[in-house]
């Protein structure tokens, strides 16, 4: 192994062997990381997440390890699963018995190179560094491939989990291919103790006219550090809908790449519940690249303790994109006075004939929603508590999985201290 | 059951009560008419103590009990109740969870038993019949999307399941089509008991054909300027308020 590379941590990252498989594509990012160092906050992409915790770490290679996923189970996918821990796959935790015939739902270890087009949906610019050191030395992850015109009736699991004695890299491929006209359901979760740096990839192509719901739930250790990436391309007429709910990692980055054809539709919501001194950072890049698309963005965020979040949502309309209609607006709620948002939209329209909107919004609760609450006979903190959680809950209301939706639920509750005001829905 | 004497108050430093009084006793309904601007919504909202209001002057007893010792919630638990003019949206927490959980906290100040989740099914099912409100609502975010008639409707439902001891309607007519406005208001009066009193705030005598008051009261420029019987309520619908304002005017209390 011979790397230049100006971080230790890189240098550490990338100093085990380079796995066998999808060598010309480790070869690429291994060459584009060699003159690259961690971002700091004087990149302008990096400016309010800064990586200095992470840079202090040394991260070994995750060993093998076993656990006890019983918890994690949800009742409508329970043979719909495959399960990953520390990156590897975990054959007597999965359960792929109730997928339908037709669907290859698998480990990326056992698809074969040639058939698979990884690290072919296509980036606007040089791939994040993220991405490159899961390029470079990913050993697993999974493969969903949806034949044309199938409906795949139960949803499908992807479970990350990660366990870590020492601190460790961990780095989840996925790759998903839905065929023309067909429909899927998926949910990607990613869990997880002690220290770990985990950089999943996630590569989406949606068919023409075809049908992708994803749901992402990230509920890392408070002290992990999660960097994902993903690329969506959309194909005419196809639809992507995508849900990111972070709750974990004591720094976490999301870049959700999606690039529409015409007629395509797609929604990316996120939702960020952060305390103590988490951050969360979520910068997306929406490509109206034909015309007729549509998008609608939906990010909110609550911030509490001394955390802070970023969102940074780019959506660009090409010069021959008429007719877009793109809506984005992000709305964040601070819950404490040390709390920080950093919100920009950005906009770069290049056709004329289109509907772009974006918001913005900063604050703490409503006096006025709080008043009504209050006339209503709840006290103060009740008050309080039910209108942070439905500030989240406006966001999970539209889960369709039941289970993951109720358990998610609760989880906020806990979170907005609203458990205490009994069942909600 | 209240008691306003000399009830002044004001917002952002602005007067806007003026030295207010009245009293209702149980079982009485009371309206108060007057202009736009009036302060007719404001004392209102000073009653259930709306926090952009400052009291600055008088006393509000409520059964007996100063009112401006207790806080909105503890006077909501106490039994009073608005119906406001425009009610507030909540995304993201339905209107059945809102309504069960304001049953219990007022259920529980009084030492009733709460409702869980299925008893309370049974409980809204039967209310929302009085009101012909449509199952519907009851699983979409609270007021979320809700039309203007929508929204009072949904007043008059949490009206029903918290059966106020007083309750206070902000125009409940504002947005309401005809037959809504007769619906709600028969709901309205099916609520009204010997132990239990009603206050109107309205601009236009229409909606007093079906609540119809014993008394009824002009508040102008932050004061009552006159009080009488119904047939007052006929009078204004005739003559509109200036007659009143001039009649005050040549009393000398403006």
């Amino acid at each position: 192994m011979t790397l230049a590379l100006s971080s230790s941590l890189l240098a550490d990252l990338l100093g085990g062997a380079r796995p066998a498989e999808w060598e010309a594509l480790r070869l690429g990012a291994e060459g584009r990381l060699a003159g690259r160092d961690l971002p700091t906050t004087a990149d302008e992409d990096w400016k309010y997440t800064d990586l200095k915790a992470l840079a202090s770490l040394s991260f070994g290679q995750a060993p093998r390890a076993t656990v006890d996923i019983s918890g994690h189970l949800l009742p409508e996918m329970v043979g719909t699963r495959q399960v990953f821990v520390n990156g590897h796959h975990a054959p007597h935790a999965s359960c792929a018995s109730a997928v339908q015939a037709g669907v290859r739902f698998f480990p990326m270890s056992t698809a074969s190179e040639a058939c698979h087009a990884l690290g072919s949906v296509p980036d606007g610019g040089e791939p994040g560094l993220f991405e490159d050191l899961n390029t470079a030395r990913f050993e697993d992850g999974a493969v969903i491939l949806v034949p044309r015109n199938m409906r795949v009736a139960l949803p499908l699991h992807l479970l990350f989990i990660s366990k870590a004695e020492d601190p460790i890299a961990i780095f989840p491929r996925v790759l998903i291919v839905l065929e023309r006209g067909s429909e899927l359901e998926l949910v990607e979760e990613h869990h997880g103790e002690g220290t770990y740096l985990t950089c999943p990839v996630v590569e989406v192509r949606v068919g023409e006219g075809a049908l992708l719901r994803h749901e992402r739930v990230q509920r890392d250790s408070d002290e992990a550090f999660h960097f994902g990436t993903l690329k969506a391309e959309v194909a005419k007429g196809g639809q992507y809908h995508s849900r990111t709910l972070s709750f974990g990692a004591r720094i976490s980055r999301q870049q959700p790449w999606v690039r529409l054809a015409e007629g395509a539709d797609a929604s990316l919501d996120g939702l960020a519940l952060l305390d103590g001194h988490q951050v969360a950072d979520t910068h997306s890049f929406l490509l109206h690249a034909e015309p007729h698309a549509t998008s609608h963005q939906l990010h909110k965020c609550i911030v509490d303790g001394q955390a802070r979040a970023i969102f940074n949502g780019q959506i660009r309309v090409a010069p021959h994109a008429q007719g877009t209609d793109a809506r984005q607006q992000s709305r964040n709620l601070l819950l404490s006075e040390s709390a920080r948002m950093d919100t920009k939209p950005q906009l770069e329209i290049y056709a004329d004939d289109v509907k772009c909107s974006h918001g913005a919004t900063v604050g703490q609760l409503d006096p006025e929603e709080l008043f009504y609450l209050q006339s209503r006979g709840l006290n103060a903190d009740d008050a309080r508590n039910l209108l942070t959680y439905g500030f989240a809950g406006d966001v999970l209301n539209h889960i369709p999985v039941a289970s993951l939706r109720r358990s998610l639920r609760q989880l906020v509750m806990a979170r907005t201290q609203a458990d205490s005001l009994g069942e909600l829905s | 059951m209240l008691s306003i004497k000399n009830l002044t108050a004001s917002i952002n430093g602005t007067p806007v009560l003026k030295g207010i009084d009245l009293e209702m006793k149980a079982g009485e309904i009371h309206a108060i008419m007057g202009p736009n601007g009036s302060g007719k919504s404001t004392l209102g909202k000073v009653l259930v103590g709306h926090p952009a209001y400052a009291v600055t002057g008088g006393e509000v007893l409520f059964e007996g009990k100063n009112l401006f010792d207790l806080e909105p919630d503890a006077r909501a638990r106490a039994g009073i109740f608005m119906g406001f003019q425009h009610p507030i949206e909540v995304p993201g927490v339905s209107n059945a969870s809102f309504l069960r959980l304001a049953y219990n906290k007022k259920a529980e100040a009084e030492g009733r038993d709460e409702l869980d989740p299925l008893e309370f099914d049974d409980f809204i099912h039967e209310k929302i019949k009085l009101v012909a409100m449509k199952e519907e609502f009851l699983d979409r975010s609270l007021n979320e999307g809700f039309s203007g008639g929508e929204k009072k409707r949904n007043e008059i439902l949490q009206m029903a399941v918290l059966e106020p001891k007083l309750a206070i309607l902000d125009e409940l007519d504002s947005g309401l089509d005809i037959d809504a406005l007769r619906v709600l208001g028969d709901a309205v009066n099916r609520l009204q008991r010997p132990d239990r009193a009603l206050l109107v705030i309205t601009h236009f005598p229409r909606i007093l054909e079906t609540i119809q008051p014993q008394y009824v009261h002009v508040l102008s420029g932050g004061r009552i300027l006159k009080s009488a019987g119904k047939e007052l309520a006929i009078e204004l619908e005739e003559r509109g308020y200036d007659w009143v304002l001039e009649e005050a005017a040549a009393g000398g209390l403006r």
